[in-house]
């Protein structure tokens, strides 16, 4: 399975023409057949980044379909739509995704993605984005999975969560950079994110045994994005009513 | 076909074991299957960009091939081969392209592409990257209407071509930025390139009705790099 994982600099004027363009065209059309799905349409929360982004993810079943996704939008039965929604974004960055070894999401059932959308609360994410020293990419991908995604569970304190990794993702051959690492985790607990902006870390949490420290043999960049997904954001799979 | 363009931040002490593992790995490797050739390997030219900046082009048969690399790469035979790239480059940029409708290459017959590296004398290539303001469509199209023919029909004229334009790409849907696309040119003659750099375009070369001025339509923002081939690039 690969993601599209796709990053458009939306016209601000042009804002709901842009949505309405995945939700009445893209994701409908997609789910005619069984290439693909519209997995998550997101905005970047006003105030936390830049403005007027929206992050898409689409499910494509493998390599096949996506050359065949690929050729429809270049000279295919989608090359008009895509021209058209060129008029409402200044650009799009893109990249190919594939799961890590230990994502929870990893391969989907595509029938299972509600092709007409649902209609729910909006859910936010922190999509975290690593970038690992040279030299520490494959240990930084194993470190997340054995060390960073147990450490959200709290299975310890028995406090609550506050971060769910749905999905964990590296670019695919050929397709961006190398050494990446993409995080989507669902954030669960929107008033403890207050609490995350608006308190230091303590030292104790910085200190040599946690991930904050130990991480830092492997990585000292990143970059956290607040996604809000659209009320009718085919993902997250296992909330709302289909419409 | 897919066509899997790499651009290669290389560590300078070690850029000769980097050349080595794609001329003595990746190059053989690939050419015990019918997935993928290594097309093209380039050294961008000192004094004229980034410093230890490489090229490759892959030639990959179909999106099931590419699929099937991918895995190679991350979790088969090719594992190790990448972690040894890897400690040869601080990072690598990359992009999977569909050839655009008139481009002259469209499919690279893999039996005709030699795997032994082979030597041959160096090219110079241009490369040229454009973010258009225009359609991507209408910029695709124009590059063959005003740049590409016009430059044809010169070569008629004058028995001689200043610049080949041997293919021409546009990113494959969510593999890299949207709205961009590339010429690969080689030029017969690097005295064509110094001509360029050391001489201002006259003014008469500027007005409407040149490709310089008619060009500002669809773009004003591209950027150009001098690749040379490695004497043992497959192609050249």
């Amino acid at each position: 399975m690969l993601f599209l994982h796709e990053t458009h600099l939306v016209d601000g004027y042009h804002e709901d023409a842009f949505e309405a363009a995945f939700r009445e065209h893209w994701m409908p059309t997609l789910a005619e057949g069984d290439d693909a799905r519209l997995l998550w349409y997101c905005n970047l929360a006003h105030g936390s980044t830049w403005s007027y982004r929206v992050v898409t993810v689409t499910a494509v079943r493998d390599g096949a379909a996506y050359e065949r996704l690929a050729r429809r939008i270049q000279q295919g039965d989608l090359q008009d739509w895509m021209r058209e929604l060129d008029t409402y974004r200044h650009d799009a960055h893109g990249k190919v995704l594939v799961p890590l070894p230990w994502s929870p999401l990893a391969d989907l059932e595509l029938a299972s993605v509600p092709g007409g959308g649902v209609d729910r609360d909006p859910v936010v994410y922190m999509q975290d984005t690593m970038w690992p020293y040279e030299g520490k990419f494959l240990d930084y991908i194993e470190a997340s999975g054995s060390v960073y995604s147990k450490s959200l569970a709290h299975r310890d304190t028995g406090a609550p969560r506050f971060l769910d990794i749905e999905a964990g993702f590296q670019p695919a051959f050929g397709s961006h950079l190398r050494r990446e690492v993409v995080l989507m985790q669902r954030i669960l607990d929107v008033d403890r994110l207050q609490h995350l902006l608006m308190t230091d870390i303590p030292p104790e949490m910085r200190a040599p045994g946690t991930w904050m420290h130990d991480a830092l043999s492997l990585r000292d960049r990143w970059e956290s994005l607040l996604l809000r997904t659209a009320r009718w954001s085919p993902a997250p799979l296992d909330l709302g009513e289909v419409a | 076909m897919l066509f899997v363009h790499e651009t290669h931040q290389v560590v300078g002490a070690q850029e000769d074991e980097f050349e080595s593992l794609f001329r003595e790995r990746w190059m053989p490797t690939l050419a015990e299957g019918d997935d993928a050739r290594l097309l093209w390997y380039m050294h961008h030219a000192h004094g004229s960009g980034p410093a230890y900046h490489v090229v490759t082009i892959t030639g990959v048969r179909d999106g099931a091939a590419w699929e099937r690399l991918d895995q190679r790469l991350r979790t088969g035979d090719l594992r190790e081969w990448v972690q040894a790239v890897d400690a040869c480059r601080h990072d690598v940029t990359a992009k999977v392209m569909l050839p655009v409708h008139w481009s002259p290459i469209q499919e690279v017959d893999f039996a005709g592409v030699p795997t032994d590296g082979r030597e041959h004398e160096l090219h110079l290539f241009m490369e040229d990257t454009g973010w258009p303001t225009s359609s991507l469509d209408e910029y695709i199209q124009a590059w063959d209407d005003i740049y590409r023919q016009p430059l044809l029909r010169y070569a008629d004229d004058m028995r001689a071509i200043p610049i080949d334009i041997q293919a021409c790409f546009q990113n494959a849907h969510g593999s890299s930025v949207r709205r961009e696309a590339m010429l690969w040119q080689w030029i017969p003659d690097p005295a064509t390139v110094t001509h360029l750099i050391a001489t201002d375009l006259p003014i008469e070369r500027r007005e409407p009705g040149t490709y310089m001025y008619d060009a500002l339509a669809f773009r004003d923002q591209w950027r150009s790099r001098l690749l040379r081939t490695a004497a043992w690039s497959p192609l050249y």
